[in-house]
């Protein structure tokens, strides 16, 4: 791997999320750790499955792995590490301050700014203070989806500079106490990432058009903020063998295709390229044989075979047929990103509105191509983006107008200081959302929400906020009063949970599930995309896919789920009207068997 | 001369964070950076940032043991509490911190 030839001290993997951001880390850790280096192996990521992939159970605190002797992993955690700030605030006055004052302490340090904040500072820890890492040559950090990424990567300028212009004292940062004392740690990391001798930013991509529109954007966006030593990797890049598989040829197709798009903004990084691993990327020794470009069998052992059509899998029509029955509400497609979320939801709202149904179609993903997947209009269909940049601007404007209208010149700038704190995004956003899940009363609204972690974030945050209201309700707008009994509502808002059918997906989609149902939300079903499982396939590299894949379509109907539908992979790009029809409409032997 | 606000728990001076911006912190964040301009040192304390400031203090402290968090905010000047669970207007602030109040920034009247 040429991202193996002089390594720098830090290595940051970045990527749309599914492109392989945590094997392609956990492979070069462990190679570096293999060739004698001491590394350590960070996750930041709130939905990390780096246990998983490592096979080892992780915390906040460096664990060693025992099949690979120099590197020491950790996790994170946003959540817990949130909790444990709570904790360190409010401990210390038990008993001192009365039990109303301590729970109202609480309640303050249970938001979104807090679990970021507390994120952030153990980022920092590591990156800024030299003496936390200093037993390792190298240490590795498996980042969370982009837009998370790029949030806890912008943060140090945002905050240095928010710091530096904040004369008040009191700010919206004001729930990490002393954080003035951390800014010489949080100036020390920007400079440690925009330091090319000691950290190289690694983009993943797979060879798809979306993926590197990803990471052209992120590389533009982090170059911009002075982190010029970049990387790119291509990440399962598959070749055809047997010229006669019409699958394996669309494949290879799809991937040339990609390839000769290639944007040329990133034509001047050095690149590794990765082929499509014919084995799940799960232990020491696929990341090993990964890392050593190894990819014949005896590398990977094989699977037991379950045949795709004992399981009881239906169809993205019939899921939409019982979607449309409805007649109106919400439908949101969730999952990690890169399974497929936007085109499973572009296709529901096509089919919808093709039956007639007014729809509207937007997203809360920073990163998501929702126009580019629809590429066309179409009567009834009214595709949008909650943009949190424009959603901030509206905001603002309005908090300065009605708030902001009866002082003068110095309480306007005071306001409007607090108005850059980053939890005005949260706010913002959280109302476009809320409002967006409104207008499910007089038709459809299709939603492609953000990836995994954030969605969570930003649900918790709707947890947060109904208990906010429950005690002061007021002038709150309608519809962020009502939003979490719309979502809880299954005759208002329908979840479908989207997954491939591998190792990671699959178990993240459960987690996803499992806080669903926490938050009193149950999914309506899975849908499995990308499937080969229907797929007359003859390519050894696809043959052994399909087999391996038959485990997890198993895992999902028989643990998971109780209405599933299975979308084959496409030989066709599923981008466009047309396209997206296609998906959403019963084929003709379908037909005959509903008959 | 010296004002203590000790806060309600929330986290900015304006309350911006909040579900919805309440107007009346937002006036009273700025009629003390309006005190503060003119001399009177300002400190502000928040239950969730500055536990340490209530718990110091006996008469926050009982304030608190008898009204819960509905005592709150607390105004102290000079060392002694003028006011509990309201946010006062710029008027009484004035007339505390005996500052004249200018024609030009006519007083909030919240």
């Amino acid at each position: 791997m040429e991202v193996l030839k002089n390594p720098t001290r830090n290595l940051f993997f970045t990527g749309k999320g599914g492109v392989g951001k945590t094997s392609l880390a956990c492979a070069v850790a462990i190679s570096l750790a293999d060739s004698g280096k001491r590394v350590l192996l960070v996750s930041t990521d709130p939905a990390s499955n780096l246990d998983e992939v490592l096979g080892v159970q992780l915390n906040q605190k460096p664990t060693e792995i025992p099949s690979v002797p120099r590197l020491l992993a950790m996790n994170i955690d946003p959540e817990a590490a949130a909790r444990d700030y709570r904790e360190k605030m409010v401990g210390p006055y038990r008993g001192i301050l009365p039990d109303a004052a301590l729970q109202s302490m609480e309640e303050q340090l249970s938001g979104s700014c807090t679990v970021e904040i507390a994120a952030f500072d153990e980022f920092a820890k590591l990156l800024g203070d030299r003496q936390a890492t200093a037993e390792f040559d190298h240490v590795i950090f498996d980042t969370a989806p982009t837009g998370h990424t790029l949030r806890l990567l912008t943060l140090p300028s945002a905050w240095s500079g928010f710091l530096a212009d904040n004369t008040t004292g009191t700010s919206c940062l004001g729930p990490l106490a002393g954080l003035h004392a951390q800014q010489q740690l949080y100036q020390q990391t920007v400079r440690s990432l925009s330091n090319p001798a000691l950290t190289t930013l690694v983009l993943v991509a797979r060879a798809d058009i979306a993926a590197f529109a990803e990471a052209a954007r992120t590389s533009g966006e982090l170059s911009a903020l002075g982190v010029n030593n970049q990387h790119l990797i291509i990440n399962g890049v598959f070749r055809a063998a047997d010229l006669h598989d019409p699958v394996a040829q669309s494949m290879q197709r799809r991937a040339d295709q990609a390839l000769a798009k290639f944007p040329a903004s990133l034509a001047s990084l050095p690149r590794t390229t990765v082929p499509l691993a014919p084995f799940g990327l799960l232990g020491a020794d696929a990341l090993r044989a990964i890392a050593a470009g190894r990819m014949e069998e005896s590398a990977w052992s094989e699977n037991s075979v379950h045949a795709a059509d004992e399981l009881h899998l239906g169809t993205l029509p019939v899921l939409i047929e019982e979607l449309a029955s409805a007649g109106r509400g919400v439908v949101m497609t969730m999952g990690k990103g890169g399974v497929g979320k936007t085109t499973v939801a572009a296709a529901v709202a096509v089919a919808l509105a093709d039956r007639g149904f007014p729809v509207h179609l937007s997203t809360t993903d920073p990163a998501a191509h929702l126009a580019a997947a629809v590429h066309g209009t179409l009567a009834n269909l009214q595709v949008s983006k909650i943009d949190p940049r424009a959603e901030i601007a509206a905001y603002s404007a309005e908090v300065m107008a009605t708030a902001g209208g009866n002082l003068d010149e110095h309480g306007r700038a005071l306001l409007a200081e607090d108005l850059r704190s980053p939890c005005t995004e949260e706010i913002a956003v959280f109302r476009a959302f809320a409002a967006a899940v409104d207008r499910g009363r007089d038709g459809f609204v299709v939603l492609d929400t953000a990836p995994t972690g954030h969605t969570i974030l930003l649900l918790d945050a709707a947890l947060a906020y109904h208990r906010e209201i429950s005690r002061q309700a007021s002038q709150l707008p309608t519809s962020v009063q009502e939003l979490l009994p719309r979502l809880r509502d299954p005759n208002y808002t329908r979840v479908l949970i989207v997954t491939l059918p591998e190792a990671t997906p699959v178990h993240e989609a459960a987690q996803l599930q499992r806080d669903l149902r926490r938050a009193g939300i149950e999914p309506f079903g899975w849908v499995i995309n990308q499937s080969l499982s229907t797929l007359d396939v003859h390519d050894p590299v696809l043959v052994s896919r399909k087999q391996h894949e038959a485990i997890f379509l198993s895992e999902v109907t028989t643990l998971h789920a109780s209405r599933v539908a299975l979308i084959p992979w496409q030989v066709e790009p599923p981008v466009g009207i047309d396209a997206l029809r296609r998906m959403g409409t019963l084929r003709a032997e379908e037909l005959a068997l509903q008959q | 001369m010296t004002f203590q606000v000790f806060d309600k728990p929330m986290c900015c001076s304006t309350g911006v964070c909040g579900t919805q911006v309440d107007q009346t912190l937002v006036r009273f964040a700025a009629d003390l950076d309006w005190l503060r301009r003119n001399g009177v040192q300002v400190e502000r304390y928040s239950l969730s940032q500055q536990p340490s400031e209530f718990a110091q203090k006996a008469d926050v402290r009982t304030a608190l043991q008898t009204k819960g968090t509905n005592a709150l905010p607390i105004i102290r000047v000079d060392g002694k509490i003028v006011c509990q669970g309201m946010y006062p207007s710029r008027n009484l602030l004035a007339s505390w911190g005996h500052v004249a109040l200018q024609d030009e920034a006519p007083a909030s009247t919240v």
